[in-house]
């Protein structure tokens, strides 16, 4: 299928909302305007052939300076002449724009306005011409570039410009609405965080198994240290189902006790959801952009592709969209529910249960700390500070224990259960860890 | 006994993302024993060799250090004839905090940069200090010969 049938047939059946469809660059109008840009060169007598062989010719995007844009551009093809004569530097060229050329070439003198002044050494341009002789006999003779107006390749170019740049602020527009989503969705979550019955305690221990699953999904972009870096659309959406999937298997939904929680799920994944139809129609678009200046380049020969700022097809690029809620997402949804990631000891990597704080400020399990100790290592295994020896009551991290208690439950207990066998393994011997309790 | 959690979190976490360049995979009899290959680092004598390497976690790890052994033979002055390894991270300065991926990753820095100075295969230290380009080109034949990838 060709790409302007299979775009058309994305745009309108992937469920797009009617401004985004309507916002989306729209590929035919741009190629039916290189047509004509085609047919005004021919006219002029440069069509493919000759500008990619003969000509000794620049084309430049004017209005844009070190890959930044000010204000619109218009595109130019500037053609050497001779500064004398007005006769242009070519042989190859029909003779009929030669004299289309030159006249031109005059008329800008006479007028003495858009003439650009280029000094080019001769020497080193590559010429193709069969009056090189010529050139290297008359050594200084100088060369002026003269414009040559292309009413219809501007139209071109100010056609795409207008439509990245409404596609710029469309995605503005969405990152603004769903940052909003996500403070809304944080504010309510917050309330349940911070009330203290029963309902909200059981809810949130369901959202953070949620976020849990939501981290180690790495959705929009991955942590690890083979893949890391933003995922495209086909990546993400795959992940994302997958982190559904999960969810469904791990999580079981009905389990909320309080009923907005069933809501603010269904709200974050609708988040979710959005921000990958943003990064899918980023990604048709920038497919578009880059498939119409390709045709432009092979129509017309005017090499466009490496002079177009790379700042204007940056903004269709980049993630930042994406970047954006990811991290709105993380700073204000998901630090709410604090993960035990954060507070597990670096030594058994189970919660740091009960949590001793040493001078160094490193965080161990009280089990870990009575074992280094008992084996006469005194360096802090994180910073090898002298201060595992010196440890004692005092060193017990009050605050964070409550902290612990608050948000991990669960493992608290399971922790404690655990150092208290390892202590009664450590009083009795091995022999209490068998599993006869018949006493 | 048991496995401990610490050995399976690890594990698992070393088949979920795999450090670059470098594979840990345990016995299925005996999980606390790894094989392990290291890809030889790039733009040193090394590159373009798969190292294979045993690796085994005592009972008392992480307070005691994982006992790591190179199988393909190498040439390298911190290496010696049996594979054994001179590094100060699986003797003295391990820390409990330190990891079989944080190990590895030293192991390929070691790799990268031979240290002669603190030698435990001394005729290779000797020769590397005396002429380390006809050294390092050894180390490459060695390469070539014995860790190209299967």
């Amino acid at each position: 299928m060709k790409f302007a049938q299979e775009y058309q047939k994305h745009l309108a059946q992937d469920g797009y909302p009617p401004h985004w469809v309507a916002s989306a660059i729209s590929y035919r109008q741009l190629k039916k305007c290189i047509k004509k840009v085609q047919k005004e060169l021919s006219e002029l007598g440069l069509d493919g052939e000759t500008l990619s062989e003969a000509l000794r010719s620049q084309y430049v995007l004017s209005g844009c300076e070190n890959g930044s844009v000010k204000g619109q551009f218009v595109p130019k093809l500037l053609v050497a002449v001779d500064e004398a004569t007005g006769e242009p530097l070519d042989a190859k060229l029909a003779p009929e724009t030669r004299t289309f050329l030159q006249e031109l070439a005059v008329s800008q003198q006479l007028s003495d306005t858009r003439i650009t002044d280029v000094s080019t050494d001769l020497s080193s341009r590559r010429s193709s011409s069969d009056d090189e002789s010529s050139l290297e006999s008359q050594e200084y003779r100088t060369i002026k570039m003269i414009e040559v107006p292309l009413s219809s390749d501007s139209e071109f170019f100010s056609m795409l410009q207008d439509e990245l740049s409404g596609l710029t602020e469309l995605q503005e527009q969405e990152k603004f609405q769903l940052n909003r989503q996500v403070l809304a969705l944080s504010h309510a979550v917050a309330k349940i965080t911070e009330s203290s019955s029963s309902k909200s305690k059981h809810d949130l221990q369901q959202w953070r198994k949620i976020f849990e699953l939501y981290l180690s999904g790495n959705i929009f972009f991955s942590t690890a240290e083979q893949d890391h870096g933003a995922h495209n659309y086909a990546k993400a959406h795959q992940r994302l189902q997958k982190f559904t999937k999960d969810l469904n298997s791990q999580v079981k939904m009905t389990v909320f006790k309080r009923k907005e929680s069933q809501v603010f799920l269904q709200q974050f994944l609708s988040i979710n959801l959005e921000l990958l139809q943003n990064l899918k129609y980023q990604e048709m678009n920038f497919t578009a952009m880059n498939k119409i200046l390709k045709k432009f380049d092979k129509r017309t020969s005017l090499s466009v592709q490496p002079n177009f700022p790379p700042t204007l097809s940056s903004t269709l690029l980049s993630q930042s969209t994406s970047k954006a809620i990811c991290a709105s997402l993380s700073t204000s949804l998901i630090s709410l529910i604090p993960q035990i990631d954060d507070y597990l000891c670096p030594v058994c990597f189970s919660l740091a249960w009960r949590p001793v704080r040493l001078r160094c400020q490193h965080v161990f399990c009280i089990r870990c700390l009575i074992v280094l100790q008992r084996e006469g290592q005194d360096h802090c295994p994180l910073c090898r500070g002298c201060v595992v020896i010196e440890a004692d009551v005092d060193n017990l991290d009050d605050d964070m224990a409550k902290f612990m208690r608050k948000w991990f439950p669960g493992d608290v207990k399971a922790k404690q259960k655990e150092n208290e066998r390892a202590t009664a393994i450590d009083l009795y011997g091995p022999a209490y860890d068998t599993k006869c309790c018949v006493m | 006994m048991a496995l401990p959690k610490r050995i399976i979190k690890e594990t698992e976490r070393l088949m979920a993302e795999p450090v670059p360049g470098i594979s840990a995979v345990p016995h299925e009899e005996n999980l606390r024993y790894f094989d392990v290959t290291i890809d030889g680092p790039s733009s040193s004598p090394y590159e373009g060799g798969t190292f294979k390497l045993e690796l085994f976690l005592p009972d008392d790890y992480p307070m005691t250090p994982p006992k790591v052994r190179f199988l393909t033979k190498i040439y390298h002055p911190n290496i010696d004839r049996l594979g054994r390894i001179c590094l100060d991270v699986l003797k003295s300065n391990w820390s409990p905090a330190l990891q079989i991926r944080t190990i590895l990753l030293s192991i390929q820095a070691l790799l990268g940069a031979p240290n002669p100075d603190d030698p435990l295969a001394n005729d290779v230290a000797q020769r590397w200090k005396e002429d380390e380009k006809a050294a390092i080109q050894t180390a490459r034949e060695w390469t070539a010969e014995h860790a190209k990838k299967a």
